[in-house]
C-alpha cells in the first residue's frame, strides 16, 4: 500500500535543519612532504619518474599508477610549462557570482607527463589560449608554509 | 549472453524540484511499493536481498546504509549500500543473482537533493584536500576545463552542445516524469549565464528529488512472475585515476572501458548498429557528446556532428536520451544512473507513452557519477 495521506500544504512541510561540524588533518605523505619541501626551500618543482612507462609525476607519488613500481627516481620539471586547459570562473564556492572572475588551468610543466591544477595571473581573458606557455611565480621565501599556495599563479612567460 | 537475470518491476517516485511534502525514507517507500507491486512480489516474503546506493555527505548523515532497510521491507534481510553511481548498486544487485546465490534481489536508489543547502560545498569536499582544495575554487571550474579541452581537441562547438540541451530539455516536454522540460533555443543556453567559461549555466542539468526501485530475478523466476521480464544483456564499470592531475582530460575513458566491458559481454561488436537507443549521462550538455563518442555510438570527434543532423532526436536515426536525460527530467545525483536505466526498461515494454520509439529491442544506459568523479557504468537491455 502506497502513501494515502501526505502533507498537503505548504506551511505544514516541516523541516529540521542541521549541520555537519567536521575537521581533519590530511597529511602529505613521503612524497607530498618532499613536492612542498622543494617548493618552500629552494622554489623548485620535485616529481617522481617511472622509466618502465616513461611517465613523470607532479605532483610525486611514490608508485606508479600504470605499472604499479614503486617509484624512487626524482627529477626536477619546470618552473615554465604549458596550458594544457583553462577555464573562467565566474561563481564562488558557495555557487554565489564571484566578482572578480578566477581563472583556472591545467600546467603541464616542462618535463612531467601529468598537470598540475592551478591559477593562472596577469593575463587578459582574450590573451588566454590552450597551448599558451606560462611559468610558475612562487610567493616570497619567508612566506612560504609548505602548501600548493605557496605558488601564488602561473603568469605568461613573457610578461 | 544468454538470458540470466531480468527485472521484473520497476517503481519510481518524486521527480520534481521539490518534495516537501515527503520525507526521503517516504520517496524510499513510495518507490519501493510501486516496483513491488509492478513486480507482483511481496519484500517480506519473495525479496532475498536488498541493495541501495547513497553517499554519506548528500545524506547529511554518518553510516548512511543503517537508514535503509526499513522503508524497503529489508528489516532482517541481507542489504548492503554502495557508496557508488546508481548502476553500481544495480550490477551489484545484479551479479548476487547470477552467482545463484538469491532469486529474487531489489535495488534502491534516491535524490533528496532539495534538502541539501550547500551542495557545491559538498562537491569540493571531493577533490584532494592537499593539492587541489586550498584553491578554494567551486568544482564547477573542472567541467569548465574539461569542455575547453574536449571543444579544442574535437572541433565541437558551444553551440552544439546547446542543441544537446534543446534537444533534451524538448524531449522532457514529451515525459510526464521529467521535470525541467522545456522548449528553448541555442541562443537561450549561449546567452544563460557563464557558470565557468565555456559552461553555461544551462549546460548543467539541475537538480531534482526522486526514488527509484528496481527488483531483479533470475530466469525461471523471471519467466514465472512477469509477463515482460527485460534481460540484462551486459554490465561494465571502470574508474579512471581520480586525480586531476593524472586523468585522460580528453577521452571519458572510463566510460569507453564500462562499455567494453558490457558489450563484449552482450556480444556487441558494432553498437550503433545494435543497439536502439541509448540513455546516457548528460550531467553537462558536452558529457553527452563526449560519452556518445566513448561508448562507440560514432566516431571521436562526430557527436557534435550528429546532433546538428537530428540524428540522436526521438525520431532520429539514433535515440540518445529520449526520456529528456539529466538536462530534461533534473539530475537525481547518484540516482541519475538508475533513472536512464528506467527509461530503457519503459522503452523496451513499450510502456513510454508520448517519447515511446517504435520497435526498439535493445538500449544501453550509461551513468557517470558527477563532478570530480572518474567513475562511469555501462547496462545494456533487451526485451
Ligand atoms: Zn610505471
Amino acid at each position: 500500500m502506497a502513501l494515502l495521506e501526505k502533507v498537503d500544504k505548504n506551511i505544514e512541510a516541516r523541516a529540521w535543519q542541521g549541520e555537519i561540524p567536521i575537521q581533519s588533518r590530511y597529511t602529505c605523505g613521503l612524497a607530498g612532504e618532499k613536492f612542498f619541501r622543494e617548493i618552500m626551500e629552494n622554489g623548485r618543482f620535485a616529481g617522481t619518474h617511472c622509466a618502465e612507462c616513461e611517465y613523470t609525476y607532479v605532483p610525486p607519488t611514490i608508485y606508479c599508477e600504470r605499472c604499479f613500481a614503486k617509484l624512487d627516481e626524482w627529477v626536477e620539471v619546470g618552473p615554465e610549462g604549458t596550458v594544457q586547459s583553462f577555464t573562467v570562473l565566474l561563481v564562488a564556492p558557495d555557487g554565489t557570482p564571484l566578482e572578480e572572475p578566477d581563472i583556472l588551468a591545467l600546467i603541464q610543466l616542462d618535463g612531467a607527463d601529468s598537470v598540475l591544477v592551478h591559477r593562472l595571473g596577469k593575463v587578459g581573458l582574450d590573451e588566454l589560449a590552450i597551448g599558451m606557455r606560462v611559468k610558475a611565480v612562487f610567493k616570497p621565501k619567508k612566506e612560504r608554509e609548505g602548501s600548493i599556495l605557496d605558488i601564488v599563479h602561473f603568469v605568461p612567460v613573457n610578461a | 549472453m544468454p538470458k540470466e537475470v531480468a527485472i521484473i518491476g520497476v517503481g519510481y517516485a518524486g521527480f520534481r524540484a521539490l518534495t516537501p511534502e515527503v520525507s526521503y525514507k517516504e520517496l524510499m517507500y513510495e518507490a519501493a511499493v510501486k516496483a513491488y507491486e509492478d513486480a507482483g512480489v511481496d519484500p517480506r516474503r519473495d525479496i532475498e536481498s536488498f541493495v541501495t546506493v547513497a553517499e554519506d555527505f548528500t545524506e547529511g548523515t554518518s553510516i548512511f546504509d543503517e537508514y535503509v532497510p526499513d522503508q524497503l521491507g529489508a528489516v532482517l534481510k541481507p542489504v548492503h549500500t554502495i557508496s557508488g553511481e546508481g548502476l553500481h548498486g544495480f550490477i551489484a544487485a545484479y551479479l548476487q543473482v547470477l552467482t545463484g546465490a538469491m532469486d529474487i534481489v531489489a535495488v534502491e536508489a534516491h535524490s533528496k537533493a532539495s534538502n541539501i543547502l550547500t551542495p557545491d560545498e559538498i562537491m569540493a569536499f571531493a577533490m584532494d584536500p592537499v593539492y587541489n582544495r586550498p584553491l578554494r575554487a567551486n568544482p564547477h571550474f573542472i567541467a569548465g576545463l574539461e569542455m575547453n579541452r574536449y571543444l579544442c581537441e574535437t572541433g565541437t562547438t558551444r553551440e552544439q552542445c546547446a542543441l544537446v540541451v534543446a534537444k533534451n530539455k524538448h524531449n522532457a516536454l514529451y515525459n510526464p516524469l521529467a521535470a525541467y522540460g522545456a522548449s528553448i533555443a541555442v541562443e537561450d543556453v549561449l546567452e544563460s549565464e557563464m557558470v565557468s567559461y565555456p559552461l553555461s549555466r544551462l549546460d548543467m542539468s539541475p537538480r531534482a528529488d526522486g526514488a527509484i526501485v528496481m527488483v531483479l530475478a533470475a530466469r525461471e523466476r523471471a519467466e514465472e512472475l512477469s509477463d515482460i521480464p527485460i534481460w540484462i544483456r551486459g554490465v561494465g564499470w571502470c574508474n579512471d585515476s581520480f586525480s586531476l592531475e593524472n586523468r585522460d582530460w580528453t577521452n571519458a575513458i572510463y566510460a569507453a572501458r564500462a562499455a567494453e566491458m558490457a558489450y563484449r559481454m552482450a556480444g556487441i561488436r558494432t553498437p550503433w548498429q545494435e543497439l536502439d537507443f541509448a540513455e546516457i549521462d548528460d550531467t553537462f550538455s558536452y558529457k553527452e557528446l563526449q560519452h556518445m563518442e566513448a561508448l562507440r555510438l560514432c566516431r571521436p570527434g562526430e557527436a557534435g556532428l550528429l546532433v546538428e543532423d537530428g540524428a540522436t532526436e526521438i525520431g532520429g536515426e539514433f535515440p540518445v536520451n529520449p526520456s529528456g536525460g539529466s538536462l530534461g527530467m533534473g539530475h537525481l545525483l547518484d540516482a541519475s544512473g538508475l533513472a536512464r536505466l528506467l527509461e530503457v526498461v519503459l522503452q523496451l515494454r513499450g510502456e513510454a507513452g508520448q517519447h515511446q520509439l517504435s520497435d526498439v529491442e535493445t538500449g544501453l544506459a550509461f551513468g557517470w557519477r558527477g563532478l570530480p568523479t572518474t567513475s562511469g557504468a555501462a547496462v545494456i537491455l533487451s526485451n
